[in-house]
Order: structure tokens, then C-alpha cells, then sequence
């Protein structure tokens, strides 16, 4: 990959993150230093990890997916290894938009899981399950994959909205099993989700407890290097 | 063995050879979900459970046997096998199979009704041109009005 990207003659400083390194904090440092483009290398957890922090830094950003659990590049339309380098030096860049809770950002996906909340969609309307608890999965640039009836189902979000997958538990006729129902899907700008009980929130790999939470779209807020077979 | 735990776990992570064909993200409301408020969708909304409130899309929305919307639908497509509770106002198609209830005026251009489909409200149809008739036989009224005017 370093080979194919000295061909393409792009070059620069490697930086390596490390558990308490803080993203945003040295994205800025290099923008002080004159550094026009962030790439990052990695996985899903790697993007979101730089991301989640630094998608407020002026800079443009580009990816070149290394490794398993890299979901996110092909959203991007950009191929894993090194092929990624090709979509790096033709430099097609869009704005992307991102996920917004409760004061920071979120580019994968936002987990909750199955709790007693309730949900409403842009002041407009309410969502709950009959049972009580439920599932609840944001996507913002991660698909969404469940299985049910011995079949595997994947949903590709589309940029310019947020995708609420909602799955409450009903127990099963047969055994009295709790089990999840297939997802109720919702796109939406900004939802606010709330309980009487602490519920866990997990995003990007980071795992919070809260009351209340309000999820919505920040528009066009990442300068990204895409592929041209991107999904949106 | 009894015990409460969940069949079908998240799986954050997938693999590609095990998938079926990417599905394009419209609105679904499950059969456990309960919506209560105004619900509007730019895209396909599909309900299997329960709508409290007004629904509206300008494109298709599917109501499936079993599911209920209580309230006013407007839709561009409507294809009803459940339960609606209100007006339903559709700019193209209409079809409302054998499992369909319809309580409330319905307006459409195209309305196809199954056998055994229940509907019991006012119909009203765009392009309907017997009326257009009635309204052509007032001018000739008033030109026999006026022939005899100019008679007397």
C-alpha cells in the first residue's frame, strides 16, 4: 500500500493513535502545521474513533480500510486493501452529514439495547412498543444487518437522513421465549429518546448510561474523499 | 431452559457471502409498534401495527392484513389489506383486497375493490365527465331564455 501511494506521490507524516490519544486535538495540531488532508487507516473502529472526535477540524478527510470488520468503506464505495489508494488519488470529495447525541458525534452507528423507552420522531409523532422494552439502532453510515427466518438482512443507509431500526421483544407462542420482533424502520432529522430508568447507549464502541438523549442529523458536516460506487 | 433471553441478537458485524440482496430503507411500523402522532414519509411506508394519527407519503403506502391506522391517509399509491379509520385521499391507485376495511370517504383515480373488501363511505374519482355534461346544458337553457326573450 506505501508503495502505491508513493507512485501516486502521496506522501506525509504517519501518525499512530493510541488509547488516550485525542483525536481531535491532533487532527487540529497538524491543520497548525499546514496539513490539507487526514487519512485514516483502519477499520470501522478506527473511523469512528478519529471521527466521533475530530468532525468538527476543517480539514479533508479520506480513508483507506485495512483489515477485517470494514462495513463503512463500502458505504464510501471504497475497497478494501489496496485499491483503496486509487480512490484516495482521484480525490472525488463530498460533504458528508453525521450523527449528533447529546453533545458529540457519531459516524457508525448508535446502539441501544433492549430497554423501556420511548421515542419521538422530529416533534412529531411517537413511537413505543406494546410489550414495553425495545431494541434501538441509529445508523448513519453502518448498515444494518439482523437475521430472522433463516435468513440474513442487510439495509444500506442513505445519506441525508438518519435510519432508526426498532426491534421490540414479543415472546415467542411456542416456548414463552422473549425474542426480537423484525425491525420497524424510521428515517428521520431528530428523534429524542427517553425512560424512567437508566438505559445503556453505546456509540461507536463508546458505552454511556443516560435518561434522556437526543439523536439528530448534522448536514454536510465531513469533507470526505469518496469512490465512485459509494451507496448514496 | 425457560429461560428469558433473546433469539436473534444484535450483530453489529456481518458477512458478505451470507446476505441477500441490499433492500432500499423505507418506513415499516412493526406489528408490536404503537404510533401515536402525525406520521409523514417521503419514500414507501409499509404498517403492520398500529397508527394513531394522520398518515401521509406521495408515494405507496401498504397497510397489511391485521394492521390498523386511525385516522385521516393521504398517499400517491394505497394498497390496503388491513384496518383505516378515516379518510383515505390517493392521487393514483387505490387497491383494497378481500381483508380490507374502510371506514371513511375515500378519493382516488383508480379504485380496485376485492371480494369481501369492507367500504363504507362516500367515493369520489378524478376524471369522472358526467358532470361536464350537466354543466353544458346550462348555456343552452339560458340561449332558449334568451331567444324567447327576444321573441316576446
Amino acid at each position: 500500500m506505501e508503495t502505491k501511494l508513493t507512485d501516486y506521490g502521496i506522501a506525509g507524516k504517519i501518525i499512530r493513535l493510541q488509547h488516550y490519544t485525542h483525536a481531535e486535538v491532533l487532527v487540529e495540531d497538524e491543520i497548525r502545521k499546514g496539513a490539507k488532508t487526514v487519512v485514516i487507516v483502519g477499520n470501522d473502529k478506527t473511523f469512528g474513533y478519529v471521527l466521533s472526535r475530530a468532525a468538527t477540524c476543517k480539514i479533508t478527510y479520506g480513508f483507506l480500510p485495512v483489515g477485517p470488520d470494514n462495513n463503512i468503506a463500502e458505504v464510501l464505495g471504497i475497497s478494501v486493501g489496496v485499491e483503496a489508494c486509487d480512490v484516495l488519488a482521484r480525490r472525488r470529495k463530498l460533504k458528508l452529514d453525521v450523527g449528533w447525541v447529546n453533545n458529540r458525534y457519531f459516524i457508525s452507528q448508535l446502539h441501544i439495547p433492549p430497554s423501556r423507552i420511548e421515542i419521538e420522531y422530529d416533534e412529531s409523532f411517537r413511537v413505543s412498543a406494546k410489550s414495553g422494552k425495545m431494541e434501538l439502532v441509529v445508523c448513519n453510515l453502518k448498515p444494518f444487518s439482523w437475521s430472522g427466518k433463516g435468513k440474513e438482512y442487510i439495509v444500506h443507509p442513505q445519506d441525508g437522513k438518519l435510519e432508526a431500526f426498532l426491534r421490540p421483544i414479543i415472546k415467542s407462542k411456542i416456548m414463552k421465549r422473549d425474542r426480537l420482533e423484525p425491525p420497524s424502520i424510521f428515517p428521520f432529522e431528530e428523534m429524542v429518546v427517553s425512560s424512567k430508568t437508566p438505559f445503556p447507549v453505546e456509540t461507536d464502541g463508546k458505552v454511556s448510561k443516560e435518561m434522556k438523549i437526543k439523536i439528530r442529523l448534522a448536514k454536510s458536516r465531513i469533507d470526505m474523499v469518496v469512490g465512485k460506487g459509494r451507496r448514496f | 431452559m425457560f429461560k428469558s433471553n433473546t433469539d436473534e441478537e444484535y450483530n453489529p458485524s456481518y458477512n458478505n457471502n451470507t446476505l441477500a440482496e441490499p433492500d432500499s430503507v423505507e418506513t415499516v411500523v412493526g406489528p408490536s409498534v404503537v404510533v401515536e402522532g402525525d406520521f409523514a414519509s417521503e419514500g414507501n411506508i409499509l404498517v403492520k401495527g398500529t397508527v394513531s394519527g394522520n398518515v401521509k407519503t406521495g408515494k405507496l403506502l401498504t397497510v397489511e392484513s391485521g394492521a390498523k391506522i386511525l385516522a385521516n391517509v393521504k398517499a400517491g399509491n394505497a394498497l390496503v389489506s388491513g384496518s383505516v379509520k378515516g379518510n383515505v385521499r390517493v392521487n393514483e391507485k387505490l387497491e383494497l383486497t378481500e381483508s380490507a376495511q374502510v371506514d371513511g370517504d375515500v378519493s382516488c383515480k383508480i379504485l380496485v375493490v376485492a371480494a369481501g373488501a369492507l367500504l363504507q363511505g362516500k367515493i369520489t374519482m378524478k376524471g369522472i365527465e358526467i358532470e361536464n355534461l350537466k354543466n353544458e346544458k346550462k348555456p343552452l337553457r339560458s340561449k332558449v331564455k334568451l331567444l324567447s326573450e327576444k321573441l316576446d
